[in-house]
């Protein structure tokens, strides 16, 4: 198998040059149009000052450019950083300066958004759209890759402990931190799943995360890898599950992956049936978890189809699987998260830090193996608290990653999810620090202590719900620390509502005390 | 439809729409914006806004038509309750 992700293009335009390799936007280029415009990206970075290790981010909405940018960006040594095209630019300038990005490819509008301040000091930007005004000495126009060699990527070298990309999270004390995976990492999960999922050059995929989730690493390298068809789910459909269905029939889609919150809607409403997409072979999902009785109608809706329940934090990528077996799915009340990928271990420690080996046994789930992060940039402190040594390995140094998930060990040898350790919460699949959501509110000048919550939703999981005590003196309505919390915060981490209160419940030690937060308070959204 | 009425329609699709983005920290929202790309529409608010065009206009929304061309923009809302509304009275008009 391979030990640098470019060399999955490589191969794959070697045997099918003419074939298509993604779809978007009704643009489309083949493997060796996506093969031939990655080397001379690759070229153009090298010769504007781009260095192995350095990091160069991608700030802009997914098109067939994305994939031309990831690839130029490893061939040229480099690790990319896909930035939230959604997220508010502070936050984005903030992940920018934090891993000392070089160069920065976008589009004029987002650049335009980003403090001066930030890009300045950047080598590079390389910028599509509309020309760019002449005060940024460092941008380059995506049309200058044009007079660069196409036929082959700069000699550099690689090696599979090579950073290929840094995918940025929620981050508890307030600010994101930043998953620091290695093609090596990367490859164990893509070789697990062509092993399993069987992509063929036949298939086509839907392309349905955004480029900052890990779940679009099996969209576009399991794709390639295959030589199969990417098809970039377009984001203005996202949230319309009629027309989501019909991009699937359309584009003959016939795996595909994303959070069951999609899924939930299109079972809803996108009125599907297996008549409407025969090539549907394979679902996947992951990122939360998939209400057992909206997954029954599904599988229902869509007999013939294979489904797979995929459990992963992004410091591993997938590490568990759970193949559906329908004929049990209607006396389930919940659905494990399974047994161990290929190339990975998983363990449960239990609080005496003995291993779990009975059934029943409780404890924090450990993964083990070569798709273990190298660690949070630049940040060895936060790194050690959770890339651990292996407690039960005594005869060598050997690194394991504890989820902070609690499970539960069944007779059959699989896991269930119980829970989270910590207040980490999952809205629409992405993880939110309630630590994090607090720190923005107290960003704020006007608040003195800020509380967050989290409560069941149908739909996202979790619905994020705030408490705020002002200063005395202050004033500020509902909407205005909501418009503030979206200077700082994704939107999907912005409170649904935020209440204000005199003081906040703390407990003896001062700390804030969430759970009296939590039942104290009444959300006011139902 | 007389001016006054379409007029009406599209104040009320704003001020839901507004209440919805204010939420999402977007303060203003024109009238042709839109609401996906600017991020006012999650898979959540879609539909609320949908119940609410049906509870409001007193139509029933099928959902083929909870699309983008339908429900886009502010503009395009009101456009799609006009034809809905249209369609409901077009026996009258013979």
């Amino acid at each position: 198998m391979a030990y640098h992700l470019p060399q999955l293009l490589q191969r794959s335009a070697e045997q099918r040059p003419q074939a298509t390799a993604v779809w978007a936007r009704g643009c489309t280029l083949t493997y060796r149009e996506l093969e031939e415009r990655s080397n001379q990206l690759a070229h153009l970075l090298r010769k504007r000052g781009i260095q192995k290790g350095d990091r160069v981010g991608l700030y802009f909405p997914k098109s067939v450019e994305s994939l031309v940018a990831m690839f130029g960006i490893l061939k040229a040594g480099a690790a990319y950083v896909p930035l939230d095209p959604e997220q508010p630019s502070a936050r984005a300038g903030y992940i920018i300066s934090n891993c000392k990005m070089k160069g920065l490819v976008t589009d004029s509008l987002r650049l335009r958004k980003l403090d001066h301040e930030t890009i300045e000091h950047r080598a590079l930007q390389i910028v599509s759209g509309e020309p760019v005004e002449k005060e940024l000495r460092n941008s380059v126009s995506w049309e200058a890759l044009g007079s660069y060699p196409s036929d082959r990527p700069p000699d550099l070298q690689p090696a599979t402990t090579d950073l290929a990309y840094i995918l940025y999270t929620s981050g508890s004390t307030g600010e994101p931190k930043g998953v620091m995976i290695s093609h090596q990492n990367a490859l164990t999960f893509v070789e697990w799943c062509a092993n399993t999922f069987h992509v063929r050059p036949e298939d086509q995929l839907s392309g349905h995360a955004s480029l900052h989730f890990d779940l679009s690493v099996f969209d576009i390298y399991n794709s390639i890898e295959a030589a199969a068809t990417l098809h970039i789910v377009p984001e203005d459909i996202l949230i319309f599950p009629t027309s989501v269905a019909k991009f699937i029939e359309t584009h003959n889609i016939s795996i595909w992956y994303s959070v069951p919150g999609a899924l939930v809607q299109l079972a809803q409403h996108g009125k599907l049936t297996k008549e409407r997409f025969p090539k549907l072979r394979t679902i996947l999902f992951a990122g939360e978890v998939f209400p057992i009785k909206h997954l029954q109608k599904l599988a229902e809706l869509l007999p013939d189809v294979e489904l797979y329940n995929l459990y992963g934090p992004t410091e591993t990528n997938v590490c568990t699987y759970y193949p559906v077996d329908r004929s049990r799915l209607a006396e389930m009340e919940a659905l494990p998260i399974g047994r161990a990928c290929g190339n990975t271990e998983v363990f449960a420690v239990d609080e005496q830090g003995q291993r779990v080996i009975h059934a029943g046994g409780a404890g924090e789930l450990y993964v083990r193996g070569p798709s273990v992060t190298l660690g949070y940039w630049g940040d060895p402190e936060k790194t050690r608290k959770t890339v651990v040594p292996n407690p039960f390995q005594p005869n060598f140094a050997e690194n394991v990653y504890r989820t902070g998930d609690v499970v539960v060990l069944r007779s059959d040898g699989d896991f269930d999810f119980l829970g989270r350790r910590d207040h980490q919460v999952k809205v629409g699949g992405y993880r939110v620090e309630l630590g994090e959501v607090e720190a923005a509110l107290l960003r704020h000048s006007a608040v003195s202590e800020a509380g967050a919550f989290a409560t069941a939703d149908p739909t996202d999981g979790s619905r994020i719900h705030a408490v705020v005590a002002l200063h005395n003196g202050s004033r500020l309505s509902e909407s205005d620390l909501q418009q503030h919390c979206a200077l700082h915060l994704p939107r999907y981490m912005v409170p649904a509502d935020i209440q204000l209160r005199e003081h906040l419940p703390r407990t003896s030690t001062g700390k804030l005390d969430r759970v009296r937060l939590k039942a104290e308070v009444q959300p006011t959204s139902s | 439809m007389g001016k006054m009425e379409s007029a009406l329609i599209k104040d009320q699709v704003r001020e839901f729409i507004m209440t919805i983005a204010v939420r999402r920290g977007v303060p203003k929202v024109a009238d042709d914006d839109s609401l996906t790309s600017t991020g006012v529409l999650s898979s959540m608010a879609i539909f609320r806004l949908v119940s609410f065009v049906e509870e409001t206009f007193s139509v029933a929304i099928d959902d083929d038509e909870i699309t983008s061309e339908n429900f886009g923009s502010i503009n395009a809302i009101q456009e799609f309750v006009l034809g809905k509304l249209d369609q409901a009275s077009a026996p009258r008009k013979q």
